[in-house]
């Protein structure tokens, strides 16, 4: 017993270090499971606060290009929405129930926290479970694929950040449809890595890489980037650069869009495969 | 004692807040991210108990994962820099050694032994942390690159602050 205690009297402060190490580590460990981001999603709340406030104070300054981004994306909205009457005019007198074509609903939020120089990033918005965000919905900037969501609180959800080392996407080369695997490389905020393209592709600089909507929930066809180069890896495939159009340093506006027919999809395939 | 209580009390608020709201906001190029709130275990007394200096880093450490949302990493790599810092005095000491009851700043040991101590603990810190952000050791020169470079603008801003006080 006596040397027990001496043993302890000699070692404190190293089993001090290491109690307090093990704690360190054990919240480290928990968080990097992936999905499991509970704990990060916790202690944000505390902060959301100061957060929301330095955030409405940055948007003050960049008040003109934000109104001069929504502005073109009206324009480019009514575009489409005046080709859409039109076709359904021309096409279908009797009155029809287009529900059930609906596929994805969007709900535009705010980002209120956000990092880029991290090798996992997550981003904060201001929607939550009451406004109907859900886990594993997509979020789209304007310009771009941004994150998936990964936890919700009443009113604010966290989502990661393509910019995660975590981070997976199924994207296609838009002129030939191959697809391959994206993902972040945690080198440059503004270039992603395409992999498993094999090497018989002909791939040009500049083509456009945008989701297949493999995984159902990125909806198909929304743009990613263009390729910056590519080489040949050992192997069969290319690795591809891709810089992304979504500059998540100034990501503000975004979009949240959650796939209606996601589990009837994902129960199928359960189901068959 | 209670004087040093609400001194050391203020810095840490005054540190917590600098790093929360100014540097944890400025992002050279991407990846260089200042960390300067570990001034807090530079300065405290060269007296304080072992116990104390680790219970004091890993509270400070917290507070930060707390604000930018990372479990545990910025509290680990403060206990292991708090861990080493009495190895880290006792090899730099001044020749006529540690005076008691002085503040360990740059008025009192010169700029030289401050820059050094500064370099030293920055390092641990930033080793432990950039590595712990990662977790595991692929492409381990790029972060090094990280560590260096991110250390650099640390050293940078903890010298100019440590100035500032000097000045006063």
């Amino acid at each position: 017993m006596r040397s027990l205690l001496n043993f302890l009297a000699r070692y404190n402060n190293l089993i001090i270090f290491l109690i307090l190490e093990g704690f360190s580590i054990y919240f480290v460990v928990t968080r990097n499971s992936y999905q499991n981001t509970r704990i990060l999603f916790m202690v944000r709340r505390l902060t959301y606060g100061i957060e929301e406030k330095i955030n409405n104070t940055r948007n003050y300054l960049n008040l003109k290009e934000i109104n001069n981004n929504l502005a073109a994306e009206n324009v480019a909205l009514k575009n489409s929405l005046e080709r859409l009457v039109k076709e359904e005019n021309s096409l279908f007198i009797s009155v029809s129930d287009s529900v059930y074509k609906q596929q994805y609903v969007h709900t535009a939020a705010e980002v209120i926290d956000n990092s880029v120089n991290k090798q996992k990033n997550f981003f904060t918005i201001n929607k939550g479970k009451l406004q109907g965000i859900m886990v594993n919905m997509a979020v789209n900037s304007g310009d771009g694929v941004a994150g998936v969501v990964v936890g919700c609180s009443d009113n604010f959800s966290v989502a990661m950040s393509l910019l995660n080392l975590d981070f997976k996407l199924s994207a296609r080369i838009k002129s030939n449809g191959y697809f391959g695997s994206l993902s972040w490389d945690g080198k440059n905020y503004r270039q992603a890595v395409l992999s498993e393209i094999p090497q018989h592709v002909i791939v040009n600089i500049g083509d456009t890489i945008e989701t297949t909507g493999f995984s159902a929930v990125f909806p198909e066809g929304i743009l990613v980037g263009t390729v910056s180069d590519f080489e040949k890896m050992g192997g069969d495939f290319y690795k591809i650069r891709i810089s992304l159009t979504t500059d998540f340093k100034k990501l503000h506006f975004v979009d949240v869009i959650g796939n209606m027919k996601k589990t009837e999809q994902l129960n199928l395939q359960n189901l068959v495969q | 004692m209670i004087n040093s209580i609400i001194r050391y009390g203020l810095i840490f608020i005054i540190l917590i807040l600098l790093q929360v709201l100014l540097f944890n906001n400025i992002q050279f190029s991407g990846y260089i991210n200042p960390y300067v709130y570990i001034m807090f275990i530079l300065l405290l007394p060269f007296e304080i108990p072992a116990w104390l200096l680790l219970l004091l880093s890993f509270a400070i450490g917290g507070f930060i994962d707390f604000f930018s949302g990372s479990p545990g990493m910025h509290a680990s790599a403060t206990v292991l820099a708090a861990f080493v810092r009495p190895l880290i005095l006792r090899v730099i000491s001044p020749r006529d050694g540690y005076e008691p009851n002085s503040d360990l700043s740059m008025i009192n040991y010169g700029f030289r032994w401050f820059f050094t101590y500064t370099i030293l603990i920055v390092l641990v810190h930033h080793t432990a942390l950039f590595y712990l952000e990662v977790f595991r050791f692929a492409e381990f020169f790029r972060t090094l690159l990280r560590v260096l470079l991110s250390s650099l603008f640390s050293v940078a801003f903890i010298v100019l602050i440590e100035y500032y006080r000097k000045g006063r």
